[in-house]
């Protein structure tokens, strides 16, 4: 299509920028994974919790946040700024912008390895650097965008491949994730409250933690593999209408998905269906990438036996298809409610990260490196051998997760034989996945050491060699070939009109009162019917229409953030908009006292909801083991949530007068004296510490600004409140022989401990309940006329 | 959500357009993979017409509570056969009090507040348990008294002993109540702790008075 009479220039690549991402990445690779094993290692250890800040609760944010935004996230940037430049055919956007690009990711970097094991920390997963950093996150991918679409815009190819429409959806999506789950309100230079509470807040998080997984570690990834893995085939792309489908479907599907992370919990039932359904109906599409990675090595399958990138890219895909295949099933709610909080779901995200995103990553490193610098790769046998190492690396880890998952799972829902207690402690439940923890430690130990002969083997590649800019001569795109498409070609046509009307019926049928619901159901049955006739029909002109827009990539952008936005306005609106009077269920969260307050920002700074939930699931075994299920109004007031996503410990949710004040305290100062064999870390450090009183006022009058109903106090008199209360516990401990100073962090997250599960009924308190964000239209939400849904 | 069917053959041909030296063939998606997301679509539509939209099946919290009705039920009728009676023919059981050594000397439960010799001592060293080997009772010493706190905790369980009734079920607590019965004798004389709570020690005590200094002191 390119126009022949065109003049030839020849341009050069930035293929420096290539390089230091791919260095980058290999570097934090080491990081992310060391830092991997090394906790792993403390959940049968304890004794590895050296220091305050080598904690499991501080140092598992670190590996999380190392493994995404440092490891993928450099590993990304080199995939999309190299494949980007040949497929516009033309170099990056800007010099400066890359260079401040890769600099300002790499201080982040810094800032979050130093942040995190100081315990500063937003308490919700894989968002919890704080708040100056934040803002610099979202600083540097904007400076991603700008330098992304430049480069489309002055790209020489006029049409967009499918890589590209990936890394579109990947770079407007998370932006839009990043910023409104980040949304926060700083009491002080390093700490800040989330604007979201409770419910809000969790849907709001888990809508940003699914689509980090979705946006973050698959998309680009997938248009980092439908440019390599064609290239180191040398074969075509199986399908290109797979390509569409898959992509779009992908797109749209994977943002609902979300409240898959929170079922069988308080949130909305109408929320968690959502999540569940659209969690299967996402199957497909994902699997649609997997089919055009494999099958396009169709009669080159040759090649998996003598080129190693094959080999890691192939398995990748494998592992990619065996992830998203995994995250369907334990979408239903069934399924859910064994393997939630449990080994298994570390199991299946790490099938993702380690076999997708580390045998992508090592795939592209070793295609990259004798290409950026002009030489031939150092050794394949040492390739082979980390193929090898990791796949059974990868195998190991995920096998003894299963094993281990399953195992507590069922050892925590055993009931004795006359069916009215538990039969298993959570502590016996702990010593059986001990061996299980142990192979995990070993597992990802061989995926780490596979992962250094490939730093050895990747060092001696590029020593042979010298860096190199590649140079070619391009043809330059005339004016007037490409992005002429106007708002109404891209709005309206045939494909879009019976999308968005389809949808639209569809939504009605969701949001309908009962009767009108079914009737819109039907409506939507019939259009879609109409709409395939239509397809059948007129194929051609619908083909062309996508055809042309994908020489327009504004337009392309466009529709990509319709699809991507649609999702997480239906389920978030709803809830962040009504009156959170609405939200609260029967019963509604005592507020914490200023003290208890204190306790709590510690209590999210040392990282415990890494181990342990608050949040006692609608589940017989769960309400038998911890008591009453949790209801929304018990946790309306939190920022942040604290709903957690794992238990390695027990469920806290009505910790608060189960135990007696001198049980915690010497369960904090040594965990097994309370607990024999207890994995838990000491937190004796909490004794030392005085608890933070200066920000306390600022904290109460930031929540207060959230709709949390404090009453008006001065400063002096809220750091008064939390001393007085803390000299009441330390009088108390006296009578013990136990000495501590009353300002003592260790008093103020006891405080907390107690606190937790209290509430009011909800009748007393309704009039006293702040409204939702002021929005100008009042939604409807579906559980209202809906008996599944009753919960009391 | 696009019906993106195939058009003609099933000849896979190939696009015109080369990206980069990339081509792509143009083929009809594989049936299989169509079916599933048809499948995946349709089971959506039912599910939520049935279960959510019409109502068949019951509300989560609807299974919980019959659940825990029941459950209820039958530890009543349990209870009904505990009596002080009971518990000391209980006591003198051998196959009971193994059972019940064992409960009470499982890592983490009674023994670790309460010793190994059910002093409230470790090598010399005071646990937050009190002594269970004397004869001064804080909450009351008969044996249904003792039976009751192990299963509900003490009246303020932040100063006191935890809830057991959940984690261990009415057999194992009665089990624990006679194996510590079996260092008693009936009949014995039973006195309060100068802490205990008012008459029967069933009301909350706000908090327990502030200036003991028995070797019974409150919990730790």
């Amino acid at each position: 299509m390119t126009s022949t009479s065109a003049t030839k220039v020849p341009i050069e690549f930035n293929d420096k920028v290539v390089r230091q991402f791919m260095l980058a990445s290999i570097i934090f690779g080491v990081v992310a994974m060391l830092a991997g094993v090394f906790i792993a290692s403390q959940l049968n250890f304890h004794q590895l919790n050296l220091a305050e800040w080598l904690t499991f609760g501080r140092l598992r944010p670190l590996h999380t946040n190392a493994a995404i935004f440092a490891f993928v996230g450099n590993m990304m940037f080199a995939g999309v700024y190299y494949s980007t430049q040949r497929l516009c055919k033309c170099r990056m956007g800007n010099d400066t912008l890359s260079n401040i690009h890769f600099w300002g990711w790499q201080l982040i970097i810094v800032a979050a390895a130093i942040t995190l094991p100081l315990g500063l920390s937003r308490g919700k997963e894989y968002a919890e650097l704080i708040w100056p950093i934040n803002i610099a996150v979202a600083v540097i991918w904007v400076v991603f965008a700008v330098n992304f679409f430049l480069t489309l815009h002055k790209r020489n190819e006029p049409s967009l491949y499918v890589a590209l429409w990936f890394y579109i959806a990947t770079i407007i999506t998370v932006a839009m994730l990043y910023i409104v789950n980040h949304l926060s309100i700083p009491t002080s230079w390093t700490h800040s409250y989330g604007i979201f509470g409770g419910v809000q807040d969790g849907l709001v998080q888990w809508w940003y933690g699914h689509n980090a997984v979705a946006f973050f570690l698959t998309t680009p990834i997938l248009g980092i593999m439908y440019y390599f893995l064609p290239k180191a085939a040398e074969r075509p792309v199986y399908s290109y209408r797979l390509s569409i489908v898959h992509f779009w479907s992908l797109v749209f599907l994977y943002i609902w998905a979300g409240p898959h992370h929170l079922l069988n919990t308080a949130l909305p039932k109408w929320l968690q269906l959502l999540g569940m359904f659209f969690s299967l109906m996402l199957w497909a599409p994902s699997w649609g990438g997997m089919l055009n990675g494999l099958l396009t090595l169709r009669g080159a399958w040759d090649k998996l036996r003598t080129d190693p990138v094959i080999k890691f890219f192939i398995a990748a895909v494998t592992f990619y298809g065996m992830a998203t295949f995994e995250g369907p099933l334990l979408s239903i709610r069934a399924v859910n409610s064994l393997s939630h909080y449990s080994d298994w779901t570390i199991g299946h995200v790490h099938s993702g990260a380690l076999g997708w995103n580390g045998f992508m990553a090592a795939g592209l490193f070793y295609w990259l490196a004798p290409r950026l610098w002009n030489t031939r790769l150092y050794s394949v046998p040492m390739a082979n051998f980390h193929f090898w190492i990791g796949t059974f690396g990868i195998l190991l880890y995920v096998v003894a997760m299963w094993i281990s998952g399953i195992m507590q799972g069922l050892m925590l829902n055993q009931v004795t034989a006359d069916g009215l207690a538990m039969k298993n402690t959570f502590l016996d439940t702990l010593q059986a996945i001990r061996p299980l923890m142990g192979l995990r430690v070993i597992g990802g130990g061989m995926f780490l050491l596979g992962w250094i002969v490939m730093c050895i083997n990747l060092w001696k590649t590029i020593r042979s060699g010298t860096p190199y800019n590649e140079v070619r001569e391009i043809a330059v795109l005339q004016r007037g070939t490409a992005d002429t498409m106007g708002m109404k070609e891209t709005f309206i046509n045939d494909p879009l009109t019976y999308t968005v009307g389809g949808l639209l019926l569809v939504f009605g049928w969701i949001f309908l009162p009962p009767g009108a619901d079914i009737a819109s159901l039907i409506c939507a049955c019939i259009f879609g019917y109409m709409a395939v006739r239509r397809f059948q029909q007129t194929s051609k002109s619908w083909a062309f229409w996508y055809e042309k827009l994908l020489h327009n990539y504004l337009p392309f952008t466009v529709l990509t953030f319709v699809a991507v936005v649609i999702g997480g306005l239906i389920q978030i609106i709803p809830t962040v908009t009504v009156n959170s009077a609405k939200n609260v269920e029967d019963r509604i969260q005592k507020l914490y006292e200023p003290l208890e307050l204190a306790g709590r920002d510690i209590y999210v700074s040392e990282g415990c909801y890494n181990c342990h939930s608050q949040m006692i699931r609608t589940l017989v075994p769960d309400v038998m083991r911890y008591g009453d299920y949790s209801r929304l109004g018990e946790s309306i007031y939190d920022h942040p949530f604290q709903w957690g996503s794992k238990r390695t410990g027990p469920d806290l949710a009505r910790e608060g007068g189960a135990r007696p004040d001198s049980w915690h305290y010497e369960h904090m100062m040594d965990p097994r004296s309370m607990s024999p064999q207890s994995n838990m870390p000491p937190y004796a450090h909490l004794k030392e510490k005085p608890f933070d009183q200066k920000t306390l006022p600022k904290k109460i009058a930031v929540l207060r600004q959230l709709g949390v109903p404090y009453p008006p106090m001065d400063a002096t008199e809220i750091k008064m409140k939390a001393l007085e209360a803390g000299v009441k516990i330390a009088e108390e401990f006296k009578k013990s022989n136990i000495v501590v100073r009353p300002d003592c962090e260790l008093v103020a997250i006891i405080a907390y401990l107690q606190k937790l599960g209290q509430f009011d009924p909800v009748e007393e308190i309704l009039s006293k309940n702040g409204q939702g964000i002021p929005f100008p239209l009042s939604p409807v939400i579906p559980d209202e006329a809906r008996s599944a849904a009753v919960t009391h | 959500m696009d019906p993106n069917k195939p058009t003609s053959s099933n000849e896979p041909t190939l696009r015109d357009h080369v990206y980069d030296g990339i081509q792509e063939y143009d083929q009809k998606l594989p049936n299989w993979w169509l079916f599933t997301l048809y499948i995946a679509i349709v089971w959506f539509v039912l599910n939520w017409v049935f279960y959510y939209q019409l109502g068949f099946g019951s509300s989560d919290t609807a299974v919980i509570d019959q659940a825990m009705a029941e459950m209820q039920v039958a530890r009543d009728k349990q209870m009904e056969t505990i009596t002080d009676k009971k518990l000391w023919e209980m006591s003198r059981d051998p196959a009971v009090l193994a059972a019940g050594k064992a409960t009470f000397m499982t890592p983490g439960m009674c023994v670790t507040c309460h010793g190994t010799e059910l002093n409230g001592m470790l090598a010399g060293a005071k646990l937050p348990g009190l002594p269970l080997d004397d004869q001064q009772w804080k909450y009351g010493g008969t044996p249904t008294e003792i039976f009751k706190i192990v299963r509900k905790g003490s009246p303020d369980i932040t100063k006191g002993m935890a809830a057991w009734e959940i984690v261990l079920g009415v057999k194992k607590v009665s089990e624990v109540v006679a194996y510590v019965l079996s260092h008693h004798h009936e009949g014995e004389p039973i006195t309060k702790a100068p802490d205990s709570p008012p008459a029967g020690g069933a009301a909350v005590a706000p908090a327990a008075p502030a200036t003991s200094t028995t070797p019974a002191s409150p919990v730790k």
